[in-house]
């Protein structure tokens, strides 16, 4: 029954292996959340905020519940009196010592509304159109309050004031590095360059809308949700509902689009799980588009100025950042770590810079919660760091390659430590500048320039010449079942939402123990099945599901031993394994391991957690040529170049289209994306009309180069890649764009924006 | 303060509301329907034919999502009420491979090129690219991004997309071998 091992060669490591769920989409046959339905279901419809603040007088209710079939109207008193907790989320220290603040955050607004989306009240009925329109009878009776949506106004001292738990709307006061030194370092600088650096809010927008269906199956809470980790989202319901963990069940098939987003606990999915009890009926609560813009988590939103401190030859001595972070209305699933720690670990990137120094006040505003977006801090990080050696280059005369060439770690320096306390274990920047520069045929761009303006084209070229500092170790599950039938089911709490898992998985597990690719399968959406699980986020998934994979797999081999041992009657320190098959040693007699599997059923499954592997450092560097229309400020990407370090490359195929969607990410933040706010916290780019996501029309082709250099902090050697596009492009766009236009330009650069800064030059 | 009041109060009309009844042939097959004035052809898909392999991304007819073939047409199932189908012919994701299951040729180089990823906005983009090979007005890759810019993909997979529908395009202007 074993196939031969030679038909696995095309499945190996390093094979662009297409994915197995892809017939399944492509056929329709996907399964997302609100593609599922259960019998006697009910409908919930959402009753949110329409004021960005304001005291909630009290919530009249009696006409929706007398319309028909009405079956409940949920509101925060349901859930006091059900004992379900405040959401949880916590922060730390601040830079002083003193902890932070523990805003009393619910699940239903209780006395006050604090961003326009704000859900004050669940309405549950026969059908969602009986809900929709029982929705908008609930009253709410709300007084408006001031509200302030900018961070920066956020911190004034007479500014609106959110929670009383966080006074000055402060949730954390961070600061990281020597001050002392870095103001030594500046006070020597032959040049200093400043910068302010925006890093605008952008609308996630996954294009499956959140949905949950919410039971009570065996007397268990069973919530059918699309997220980025079942094991994860189990516990925070467990702590905020007050219910054992073996009481609640998260079970999660097709994910459509997370981006870091759907990581977290929201609102929705605590009241839907009430309502379920109340009502002892499914409950199915899809959000509509209009609601998705402001009730899913925001990404980015954060202001520095920048400083970078050089010698007289540009050597760098200092990178300070000093600036806010606004985290919306309270706290989500990624709290601080964009603006805080993530801003000190990338924005180091290539460079020997010896002292780094990041300062944030982070506040809560009136606006919609923000969490994590593609990077998390990363591709910011990147671009602060980016935009300010371009500028540097510029100001200082110097030519912004050789000022890159000037600063690099080189090689021969790792491990490096840096002054963010990581330690980069491989890497070859130097090659990685050089490989971008030579696919992008860097030299010939004046030529092209030169053509462009024939066309009455302004033409810039940027780079963007990226390190990312990946999630650090955490506990993973690598279970390793021989089922009955045959097949060989991995389970581990990574959870992929698009990446494309189950393939590159399986490809490992056909690397280390020769079982047949097409006999694997994944199990990563159920709670029920594991032991552990981290989910998916900071790019962790090959390190950690692939080490909990490796290691499992060396547990099988030494189970496989000794069952080996006795099936072929020798002693068990003369069994080896190798390429699937079990062998005494220096005889012909061996046992293939799927036949082991069938001959001791279930003796050779393992159910492994691992402490995970360390932080790895995928880097490189991305080449990008803009060209404006001056007539109409319109930003095109013309040309698009990449070199990428991201280590051993499992799958090179889902590798390269992971990096396409960052770079697209990248584009669509930089040049279209732009969250507006009016003046009373009203969301004015509340739909896709509004608000401009990347088009076909925006990306062009992406020459995609690979310069492997293999991790040496885990037995893959992969370096994760997920979200390095992103950390790319944003600097390549905005330093391409800033060189069409000789002068900063801050994101997202509409063509209104352009305009204007071409206007008033 | 007064007191915000959000909403207003209507009498619900679909107790009285004339169900209308048509005739759809969907992937093939013929049936009638009873459907309220209101459905979309989205909703009639999705919640009375179980077809859910059409997905619904804004509801608005910005996102393509739900695009579906009407007579060949390319639409937005979202935009088009139901009632106004009657007699004509439908085609989902789920009808797009031949009856043997057989992928189709643009179905096949969505594989080969991996365009795609989370899948949402996949059946969209398939029956779009499905019409877009039939209309004839693409011949490059910039008319084919101009061409399928109706269908959002937050994924970012357009390039593998446009390179997809490109070799399709090739295969067809392939003469074939007699």
């Amino acid at each position: 029954m074993d196939m031969p091992i030679d038909a696995n060669t095309r499945f190996a490591i390093g094979q662009p292996v297409s994915r197995k769920e892809d017939p399944v989409l492509l056929r329709g046959e996907g399964r997302y959340s609100d593609d599922l339905s259960l019998p006697g279901q009910a409908y919930a419809v959402v009753v949110r905020s329409r004021y960005a603040h304001g005291e909630l007088r009290g919530i009249d209710a009696a006409e929706a519940l007398a319309m028909p079939g009405v079956l409940a109207v949920i509101t925060a008193a349901d859930l006091d009196a059900a004992g379900i907790g405040p959401m949880q989320a916590v922060v730390g220290k601040h830079r002083d010592g003193t902890a932070t603040p523990k805003p009393h955050q619910t699940a239903l607004a209780r006395d006050r509304v604090r961003y326009v989306g704000d859900p004050v009240a669940l309405v549950v009925a026969e059908t969602r159109e009986l809900a929709k329109d029982a929705a908008e009878a609930v009253m709410l009776d709300i007084d408006p309050l001031p509200s302030v949506t900018e961070a920066r106004e956020a911190a004034d001292p007479g500014a609106p004031q959110l929670h009383a738990e966080a006074p000055g709307n402060l949730v954390l006061d961070f600061h990281y590095g020597d001050t002392e030194a870095v103001n030594a370092a500046f006070a020597k600088a032959a040049h200093v360059t400043k910068l302010d650096l925006r890093n605008s809010r952008v609308v996630v927008a996954p294009m499956e809308p959140r949905s949950a269906l919410a039971t009570i199956e065996d007397g268990r809470l069973v919530l059918r949700v699309g997220c980025q980790g079942v094991f994860g989202l189990r516990g925070t319901l467990s702590s905020v509902m007050n219910v054992p963990k073996e009481e609640i069940r998260v079970l999660t098939g097709n994910v459509g689009g997370s981006f870091g987003m759907k990581a977290g606990v929201y609102p929705e999915y605590i009241v839907l799980l009430q309502a379920a009890r109340m009502l002892g009926r499914p409950v199915k609560w899809t959000d509509a588009r209009s609601d998705s813009f402001m009730s899913d988590s925001h990404g980015r939103d954060h202001d520095f100025l920048g400083e970078l401190a050089l010698d007289s030859d540009g050597t760098f001595l200092a990178v300070r950042l000093t600036g806010f972070g606004n985290l919306g209305a309270y706290l989500s699933n990624a709290t601080t770590i964009p603006s805080t720690m993530n801003t000190v670990k990338n924005v180091i990137g290539v460079y020997r810079t010896p002292l780094v120094e990041v300062a944030s006040i982070n506040v809560f505003t009136n606006t919609t919660p923000v969490g994590a977006y593609r990077g998390a801090g990363r591709p910011e990080g990147n671009y602060y760091m980016e935009r300010l050696v371009d500028t540097a280059a510029k100001e200082m005369g110097i030519d912004r390659v050789e000022l890159r060439r000037r600063n690099h770690i080189q090689p021969d320096q790792m491990p490096y430590r840096s002054p963010s306390e990581m330690v980069y274990d491989s890497g070859d920047f130097p090659a990685l500048l050089e490989d971008a520069l030579g696919a992008a045929d860097w030299d010939g761009f004046a030529s092209r320039k030169a053509e462009s303006r024939r066309r009455g084209k302004l033409r810039g070229i940027g780079i963007g010449h990226y390190l990312e500092v990946t999630a650090p170790a955490g506990k993973e599950m690598g279970g390793i079942i021989f089922d009955e039938d045959g097949g060989v089911t991995i389970v581990t709490g990574t959870l992929d939402y698009g990446q494309g898992h189950a393939s590159p998985f399986a490809q490992v597990l056909s690397d280390r123990l020769g079982v047949p690719f097409d006999k694997v399968r994944l199990v990563q959406g159920d709670s029920d099945r594991l032991l552990a699980g981290g989910g998916t986020g900071g790019s962790r998934s090959m390190m950690q599901s692939g080490a909990a994979i490796v290691e499992a797999s060396a547990l099988v081999v030494d189970k496989g031993r000794a069952l080996a041992a006795d099936a072929l009657e020798a002693a068990e320190a003369d069994i080896e394994f190798s390429t699937g098959r079990f062998n005494v040693v220096g005889t012909d007699r061996a046992i293939g391991i799927m036949d082991l599997a069938g001959r001791f059923p279930g003796q050779l499954n393992v159910e492994h957690v691992t402490e995970g592997v360390p932080s790895a450092f995928p880097n490189g560097c991305h080449v990008c040529e803009v060209e404006v229309d001056e007539e109409t400020g319109v930003v095109a990407v013309v040309r698009y170049t990449m070199a990428n370090d991201f280590g051993v490359l499992v799958n090179p195929m889902l590798v390269e289209g992971q990096t396409h969607g960052g770079v697209v990410q990248g584009i669509g933040q930089a040049l279209l994306e732009r969250t507006s706010y009016d003046s009373d916290g009203q969301l004015l780019s509340g739909s896709f009309m509004d608000y401009t996501l990347p088009q076909a029309i925006h990306a062009p082709g992406f020459v995609f180069v690979s310069h492997p250099v293999p991790a040496r902090t885990n037995a893959l050697g992969a370096k994760g890649c997920g979200e390095a596009g992103c950390a790319g492009s944003l600097p390549a766009v905005m330093n391409a764009l800033a060189d069409a236009l000789g002068k900063h330009i801050s994101m997202p650069a509409t063509p209104e924006r352009v305009w204007e800064v071409m206007k008033a030059a | 303060m007064q007191d915000v009041i959000l909403g207003t109060s209507v009498e619900l009309p679909q107790a009285v509301m004339q169900s209308v009844s048509l005739n759809l042939t969907v992937n093939g097959q013929q049936r009638e329907f009873v459907v309220e004035p209101w459905t979309t052809l989205l909703d009639l898909l999705r919640h009375e034919m179980d077809l859910t392999g059409t997905k619904k991304g804004c509801d608005h007819g910005q996102c393509g999502a739900c695009t579906v073939l009407i007579d060949g047409r390319r639409m937005n199932s979202c935009l088009a009420l139901a009632v106004m189908q009657d007699g004509k012919t439908v085609t989902t994701v789920e009808g797009l491979a031949a009856p043997d299951g057989t992928l189709s040729p643009i179905q096949a180089a969505f594989i080969e090129h991996d365009a795609f990823q989370c899948g949402y906005c996949t059946p969209g983009q398939l029956c779009s690219a499905t019409a877009l090979l039939q209309e004839g007005h693409a011949h490059t890759p910039e008319e084919i991004r101009e061409l399928m810019s109706g269908n959002l993909c937050r994924c970012g997979a357009y390039p593998n997309i446009v390179d997809a529908i490109t070799q399709v395009l090739a295969q067809a202007a392939t003469p074939e071998v007699a």
